[in-house]
């Protein structure tokens, strides 16, 4: 039996984070992360997006809080953030829920900055009825991980297992008991469920209430951009479209699409797809496994996207096949119609305190400071 | 095992009150496509059925292969065929795409791959018809339309067809609209063709009451847009008026000056065939104006190219 002060579940950039916070205040802390290295899951698998709030024109809140925290992260991380490119977005013509107006109008009220540009320049004919310059970057997830492991490294104090695999979670007078497979035990007053996908198998393992999410196994396609493409990033809004921007500081673009990018969607508590068996039992409903390495992840739908985008860029914006991430991402069910991402934190008790934070953005991790 | 089509196809499927007929279509369409294309998708466009059509859409979608992405596109209340077939259209990502007008399966499945490759031998767009005698109705239509349209097109009844993407782009930038599709894909001026099959059904199509009135409003409709008939009419009518008119004229003096009229009775008239003949004067130019109109606001593009060749250096 091991006791910390904090147990934070989950190596992604929220569960990192916090490491780093409550470890500078010399607080003992151990991190438990089921895959063998950090940032494998959604932290590293996602549209690599800095968030100033342009993604949710029908949520004033979301896009508010962005911009808030959008210099914030840029200054922190400057070493990951990509400034060189043109982020471009545009409305469809046709299907989108807000027009060219409406998104202007939008901007102006969040405060972000949105100039007009002429949709053709970057569209075919009639296929967007609005293209604005933005301000928009992107972070590079694997220099974000080695800039944490090397502050974490030189903690004392603050320990991160990997391959960790938790059987239950108890409470105990004034601390939880976190039980492992190998039957191994650690205590601690405070724990930090950041879990993302795996929130409410945590949560189930704890008995506590869980979230209401439907979860969908997303596949994000890496391209390397023709030449014409690769100073630019384009999302078109706002319904069944896509985005292809830069991926970091990698050199190569992400391409998703609304309707291609999630393959299954579940609508349990817990995350049961139909894939899982096919890996060779490590995930499960009780336990997610990482869709990225799995040997039975779905086929990639990159000729869908491939074409869903072609029919709206310029024949000169090319692209080409490089490789796919997978993972689950969990969405919480309130925020279907006005298609808003909010950070969630929920505390399920004090002394001892059990913490849950669901979020589906890198640069509100800021609102963990005032549980931690 | 032949070669799968490297081309990615849409096919988007009209369905408006078909829970008899969908089943059986959605598994033939699916068949081929699954059969011959590595990449596809379905778009169904429920145009305010009451039935339980997208139910039996869902159910069958479920037991499709994941090479073939099937989507509905469900319409708020009844649009008729044209306006739901370009709500469908426009959500295709295709290089090709397929449209469906009806569900009733009345040719082989082989059908569709023989429009496709008559596509790939250079067609923007290329129609299926039956090769059978058609309603009186609609070979009336047709031939009204072919009669008074400026742009010659031997318009059929068709069951399906194909587009090339290079047809969709000509589409959207010409129009603003597209009241009545047949009309604007054979005024977009790329090649164009149409194969006959010999149908396996020789029943009409099931239609209700809604479609078979928008269907005769579509033919109104499409008629005044697209061809001259109007115009011409006016133009026709405003001739014979003023024929008349002047007649009139004439006549008045000649009686006037021979036997003697009621007095009065000749500036009556005198006035009478002045007035009318301005006013058919004027109609006409009105006429005219609002044809105009209709252009400027319906038409984007002032012309049509079919293709640009190069003959000497």
């Amino acid at each position: 039996m091991e006791q910390y002060d904090k147990i934070i579940i989950g190596a992604g950039l929220y569960g990192l984070y916090s490491a780093r916070v409550c470890g500078q205040r010399r607080e003992k802390v151990l991190v438990l992360e089921c895959d063998p290295t950090p940032f494998r899951r959604a932290t590293y698998i996602n549209q690599a997006r800095v968030h100033q709030g342009y993604h949710y024109p029908r949520s004033i809140s979301t896009a508010m809080k962005s911009a808030g925290y959008f210099e914030r992260f840029n200054r922190d991380y400057d070493f990951c953030i990509n400034r060189e490119f043109d982020k471009i977005y545009a409305t469809s013509a046709r299907y989108s829920w807000s027009d060219g107006t409406q998104f202007k109008r939008f901007c102006a009220a969040a405060g972000i900055p949105c100039e007009e540009l002429h949709p053709e320049r970057f569209f075919k004919p009639g296929m967007c009825d609005g293209a604005f310059l933005t301000r928009e970057y992107t972070y590079d997830a694997m220099l974000l991980k080695d800039y944490f492991l090397e502050k974490l490294n030189a903690l004392k104090n603050v320990k991160i297992l990997y391959g960790a695999a938790i059987r239950s979670i108890e409470k105990r007078n004034d601390v939880y008991a976190v039980c492992m497979e190998d039957g191994k035990e650690y205590r601690a007053g405070f724990v930090l469920n950041a879990a993302y996908a795996g929130i409410n198998q945590i949560l189930d393992m704890a008995g506590l209430e869980k979230f209401r999410i439907k979860y969908e196994l997303c596949e994000i396609i890496l391209c390397d951009a023709g030449e014409k493409l690769k100073q630019y990033g384009f999302t078109v809004m706002d319904g069944p479209f896509f985005s292809i921007m830069p991926f970091g500081k990698t050199g190569l673009h992400s391409l998703t699409s609304v309707t291609f990018t999630p393959h299954m969607t579940c609508y349990r508590e817990t995350p049961a797809f139909p894939c899982q068996g096919k890996d060779g039992g490590t995930c499960s409903a009780f336990r997610l496994g990482n869709c990225n390495d799995c040997p039975g992840r779905p086929e990639t739908a990159f000729p869908y996207m491939a074409n869903l985008a072609g029919k709206y860029l310029r024949d000169e914006f090319t692209f080409v096949y490089r490789q796919s991430l997978f993972s689950v991402k969990p969405i919480l069910m309130s925020s279907e119609i006005d298609d808003s991402r909010p950070t969630v934190i929920r505390t399920y008790s004090k002394d001892p305190t059990f913490v849950t934070v669901l979020s589906g953005k890198i640069n509100t991790v800021y609102d963990l400071d005032e549980v931690l | 095992m032949e070669n799968k089509e490297k081309n990615f196809v849409s096919a988007v499927i009209y369905v408006h009150n078909a829970e008899h007929r969908i089943a059986s279509f959605l598994r033939m369409v699916i068949a081929v496509l699954e059969a011959h294309f590595e990449h596809s998708e379905i778009i169904c466009v429920n145009d305010g059925s009451e039935d339980d059509s997208v139910g039996i859409i869902k159910k069958e979608a479920g037991m499709a292969d994941a090479a073939v992405s099937i989507s509905v596109v469900n319409m708020s209340g009844f649009h008729g065929l044209e306006s739901a077939m370009n709500a469908g259209m426009d959500l295709a990502i295709g290089d090709f795409v397929f449209e469906f007008d009806r569900t009733a399966a009345d040719f082989e499945p082989g059908e569709i791959m023989k429009v496709y490759d008559r596509a790939l031998q250079g067609y923007d767009i290329v129609n299926a018809a039956p090769d059978k005698k058609e309603k009186f109705t609609s070979r009336l239509f047709y031939r009204v339309f072919d009669l008074f349209s400026d742009v010659s097109c031997k318009m059929h009844t068709e069951s399906f067809r194909i587009l090339s993407r290079r047809m969709i782009n000509r589409i959207a930038s010409m129009n603003r609209t597209i009241p009545y599709r047949k009309a604007v894909y054979a005024s977009a001026g790329l090649k164009a063709d149409t194969v006959l099959y010999r149908p396996t059904d020789r029943r009409e199509a099931e239609m209700d009451r809604r479609e078979r009135g928008y269907r005769s409003m579509l033919a109104a409709d499409s008629l005044i847009l697209f061809t001259q008939l109007g115009y011409r009419f006016s133009v026709a009518m405003t001739m014979l008026m003023m024929l008349i008119s002047a007649f009139m004229i004439v006549y008045s003096v000649v009686i006037f000056a021979t036997a003697h009229p009621v007095a009065g009775w000749t500036t009556t008239i005198l006035f009478l065939s002045v007035a009318f003949f301005g006013i058919f004067g004027v109609l006409t130019i009105i006429i005219k104006y609002l044809q105009l109109l209709v252009n400027l606001v319906f038409r984007r593009t002032q012309y049509n190219f079919e293709s640009v060749e190069k003959l000497t250096k």
